[in-house]
């Protein structure tokens, strides 16, 4: 089948259309930001210009309308209203919403300890009122054992509030109260602007148009109609889908490697472990918001291609973080990075001439000869890459180990190559590979990887199963689902992973997508209760997903 | 890093959720994991005063250091309390690198029943966690450090007491239930250290019944002074969570508040878990309190879901009897240098005593004979002689102090030459913290 894949980008969209594992065409226009819809279709038109044929296309598009929306603070005015029981004073954390507590106490395993009182939610109605056209995030603690509380209360709000309510256990299975809230709350702030941009998007599916996915912060895809209940899981999609791209593109036999995504202002870094890409451990961060969006685990740093130079005393060399503008040999008025490699003859960009005279320029001003200046930007710019590196795999090996086994034999995160991408890749990447003593590649389409990235991502829909024998109960936050256990003796942990397997197909297919892909099991844990000196039940948690096949697309057009 | 940037509080967890004493037993598989749920749904592991490290093994000369393990390491010590051990070591490097203010090793399994010499197991524990780590402070920082460790735990330290007792550089602290109702049965006023740091041995042993207000009273009354007369340079906080008032083998009636209240009052630098084993009534919340303490956040709003009933608070005639117990410590550390202590260790060169030592959780019995230098200028070289039911062939230990006077190094070293080549022992061992020297002659290495 043929898909199309496009990543708006800070600067430009970029699109490409794949055949299978084939990359016929790559398209790149600049971004509007004014009007996000009018350069996403231009990109598409200028991709379709390459399409001669009827067949169905597929639409993958990682777009950056929820991440504007929360980075430039545009979204709906939201109110949260929690169940917090006892525990942590939610007055310290300092949530950039208004937060209204209400009684109510679920605990650690699921019970409810004390009951909600709906006389405070009618109070909250009047206090409420003044307000026009806010959205409500609804969340209590430990909501993920047991959504009941929090179902009860929208259902309650839902009687006289006409705007969006978010449900914070239908949108993370994982424990954390703060990152929920703070996830709810910018799932409904975002929800209105999502709602419009999608009902723009589906005047966009006509032929060949058949389908449009949204790329997500893990590097998966989802469903439009999926994607209005949890538009937050459209933060962050480019840079995984650049990573995506990378992984798509890469020849790297090793199991564990390093990307490093080189564009004009930043550098991102992702670890790819045992062949999988590594994820943040709890969730997104966005514009210093803490989330429980499912996330590809990258890191950036202020350092590119457009970064700005200056020449310190003693420290020598100075790059970025901030952005130049456009380098000289692109007729910019300020040198970069990228200047000292076109002018050194490293890389073939615009004028060579220019880049040379201002590296010139720069020498007489200092007294350095413009070639020796242009050699030491070039390995400034490699210095500070490789500390980068390292700090990235010394913080991710302070990750936190639980057990005898995992502390005995740590995980081995360390690459075994570096895969570059990005326009200025060519020029670092060997340097780096070197530097660090490694096998290192440029995958091809180095700057267009973003957009084949997207174009290979397949659907992520998963679940969190918590099982409780003791209890007889097992609950999937995100579908909203309780059930009792029949036969709590037999309910092992195999019994549990069966169950999470068929429950992700039934809510994936509930969702839209295609229920009979392979369903994994991402993590699962299981104890034994022991209430004095007698075992009283067990308790498991299976996180399942459908697999998303990694895909390897053919480097040759 | 600037100042400000320095996280408060470095945790280390260590939840230990596959090894287990067995699979009943209070030590197992579950103990933390719903304190791990807390403190993950609370998001602590992610507040920006707190930060998660990685536990690590602790290495063969930290733990020799500090204990004597027979046979020999290999066959007494799993991994687990190697990471136990090696775990609060990296809470210790925390605070000493300077990455985080305070640290809090939130690990198992415990150690504070760990004895110097360790023939197996008892009360749960094999080696001695935060004696471990007090000689590692000392290796890094100097013979001269003064440390104060404060034992909250419901049962006598008798471990650290036994490790330090001797020990001029170390004031040692334990509040506990009275010996009298519950394990090891030990942890009375009347012991208060050897010959070399007499008074440095503080037991103040609470009534069964004791609540929030008497460990509160015990906390201003004689804790605190005595922490602030004494300066120490570090205060360590072993912190079981056994006093609490639902824990299934203890009878006391401290609550999550409390704990915190105490926490914040003493104002440790490092803490360490010790028991505790109501671990869904009460670990959750104590740690979130003593987290919350630590970082100096408000722990108002951290309470149990089955609050303390009116019933089970403090009685009166509980309060009468802390009181009296505070009298009596206060009245015993005041008079510490007035002691006569030729009268209480003798005059003769040498004191001696002689235990026999329950091994409970490994049913081993251990029969000890020490003899200490008494000696005017430290706090005097110690000869050993041990023996336990599973190794019957008696071990020899000469142990020299971390500050030593160069006679008592000498002599120490000729009594070592002395009993290291008589074949009546099965071992001879020497142990000298300050130079890190361990060395055994007869030692089943595999």
């Amino acid at each position: 089948m043929y898909v199309i894949g496009i990543d708006v980008g800070g600067t430009n969209t970029d699109a490409a259309l794949l055949f299978g594992d084939q990359v016929r065409a790559v398209a790149k226009v600049p971004t509007n930001h004014q009007d996000l819809f009018q350069s996403t279709t231009q990109a598409l038109r200028e991709i379709l210009a390459h399409y001669h044929r009827s067949d169905p296309i597929r639409l993958h598009l990682s777009t950056t309308l929820s991440t504007n929306v929360i980075v430039e603070g545009r979204g709906t005015p939201t109110v949260a209203v929690v169940v917090p029981g006892p525990g942590v004073n939610l007055g310290s954390l300092a949530f950039p919403f208004p937060i209204y507590e209400l009684d109510g106490y679920i605990d650690h395993r699921g019970r409810e300890v004390s009951p909600l009182r709906m006389e405070q939610v009618a109070s909250l109605k009047d206090v409420l009122q003044e307000m026009q056209g806010y959205a409500l995030a609804v969340v209590g603690k430990f909501s993920g054992r047991n959504p009941s509380q929090e179902q009860a209360l929208s259902e309650e709000l839902a009687k006289w509030h006409r705007g969006v309510i978010s449900l914070g256990s239908r949108l993370s299975g994982r424990a954390n109260f703060p990152r929920r809230i703070v996830t709810t709350c910018l799932n409904a702030s975002v929800a209105k602007h999502h709602l419009d941009f999608v009902d723009m998007l589906q005047t966009a599916i006509t032929d060949p148009i058949s389908e449009l996915l949204l790329l997500k912060a893990d590097g998966g895809t989802m469903t439009l109609h999926d994607s209005v209940q949890r538009p937050i899981e459209t933060i962050l999609s480019g840079p995984a889908a650049s990573i995506m791209g990378a992984q798509a593109l890469t020849q790297c036999k090793a199991k564990n490697y390093l990307i490093v995504d080189i564009g004009g202002t930043t550098t991102d870094l992702a670890a790819v472990v045992e062949g999988e890409v590594l994820f943040e451990r709890d969730g997104a961060t966005i514009a210093g918001y803490k989330t429980l969006v499912p996330a590809v685990l990258t890191r950036s740093i202020g350092l590119g291609g457009d970064s700005e130079l200056a020449y310190q005393k003693g420290t020598g060399i100075v790059i970025g973080p901030k952005r130049a503008g456009n380098p000289l040999c692109l007729g910019g008025d300020r040198l970069t990075t990228t200047d000292a490699a076109v002018a050194l003859g490293l890389a073939k960009l615009g004028s060579e001439e220019a880049a040379r005279q201002g590296f010139l320029r720069w020498g007489q001003a200092l007294g350095l000869q413009w070639d020796v200046l242009a050699q030491q930007v070039i390995e400034a710019f490699t210095t500070r890459l490789v500390q980068a590196v390292e700090s990235f795999y010394h913080e991710l090996e302070t990750m936190p180990l639980y057990t005898v086994r995992e502390v005995l034999h740590p995980p081995e995160l360390k690459p075994g190559a570096v895969v570059g991408l990005g326009a200025p890749a060519p020029v670092f990447v060997p340097a780096l590979g070197e530097a660090l003593g490694l096998p290192w590649e440029v995958v091809p389409f180095s700057s267009g990887a973003n957009a084949i990235g997207a174009a290979s991502a397949r659907a992520t829909v998963g679940i969190t199963l918590q099982a409780d024998t003791e209890l007889g109960i097992v609950t999937i936050p995100e579908m909203g689902y309780q059930g009792e256990i029949h036969r709590p003796l037999f309910f092992d942990l195999a019994k549990a992973r069966q169950l999470a397997e068929e429950k992700t197909r039934e809510y994936a297919r509930s969702l839209g997508y295609d229920g009979s892909s392979e369903i994994y099991v991402v993590e699962e844990e299981s104890f034994q209760m022991v209430r004095g000196f007698r075992t009283v039940g067990q308790t498991h948690m299976v996180r399942a997903q459908l697999r998303p096949e990694a895909r390897r697309i053919k480097g040759e057009s | 890093m600037t100042e400000q940037n320095v996280p408060r509080v470095g945790l280390v967890f260590f939840p230990a959720f596959d090894w287990a004493i067995g699979p009943d037993h209070p030590e197992r598989q579950e103990r933390l994991l719903y304190t791990r749920d807390q403190i993950q749904e609370e998001g602590l592991f992610d507040h920006p005063a707190i930060r998660e490290y990685r536990p690590r093994l602790a290495r063969d000369e930290e733990i020799l250091r500090t204990h004597i393990v027979l046979p020999s390491l290999e066959e007494k010590i799993t991994e687990s309390h190697r990471i136990a051990a090696g775990g609060t070591i990296a809470a210790a490097d925390l605070v000493l690198d300077g990455l985080v203010k305070r640290a809090f090793a939130l690990l198992r399994p415990p150690g504070h029943h760990g004895n110097r010499v360790v023939h197996g197991s008892r009360g749960f524990c094999v080696l001695n966690n935060e004696a471990i780590m007090v000689d590692h402070l000392r290796a890094r920082l100097g013979a001269n450090l003064r440390v104060a460790i404060v034992d909250t735990d419901a049962h006598h330290a008798d471990g650290t007491q036994d490790v330090f007792y001797n020990d001029p550089g170390i004031l040692h602290i334990s509040l506990h239930q009275d010996g009298r109702t519950l394990y090891p049965g030990t942890g009375f006023t009347s012991e208060r250290g050897g010959p070399g740091a007499y008074g440095q041995t503080v037991n103040i042993p609470l009534p069964p019944g004791t609540g929030d207000q008497g460990m509160l009273l015990v906390m201003e009354r004689v804790v605190l002074p005595i922490l602030k007369e004494w300066e120490p340079d570090f205060v360590i906080n072993a912190a079981g969570q056994d006093n609490h008032f639902s824990d299934p083998i203890t009878n006391m009636r401290f609550s999550a508040q409390g704990y915190a209240q105490l926490t914040e009052l003493l104002a440790p630098d490092l803490v360490v878990l010790e028991g505790g084993y109501s671990i869904e009534s009460a670990l959750p919340y104590i740690n979130v309190g003593l987290l919350l303490a630590l970082a100096g956040l408000d722990y108002s709003r951290v309470k149990e879901p089955q609050g303390l009933r009116a019933q089970d608070r403090q009685s009166a005639a509980v309060t009468d009897q802390v009181k009296r117990v505070c009298d009596e410590v206060g009245e015993l550390w005041q008079q510490r240098s007035e002691a006569d202590l030729e009268q209480i260790f003798g005059s003769a060169d040498f004191f001696q005593r002689q235990r026999q030592i329950y091994y409970d959780t490994d049913n081993i019995y251990e029969s000890q004979q020490e003899y200490i230098r008494l000696c005017g200028d430290c706090s005097g070289w110690r000869m050993m002689y041990t023996r336990s039911s599973r190794a019957r062939e008696p071990v020899a230990i000469v142990l020299t102090p971390w500050i030593c006077c160069t006679r008592c190094q000498t002599e120490a070293r000729r009594q070592y030459q002395e009993v290291s080549e008589d074949s009546t022992f099965a071992q001879a061992i020497w142990q000298d913290p300050a130079s890190n020297s361990y060395r055994s002659r007869g030692a089943v290495h595999r």
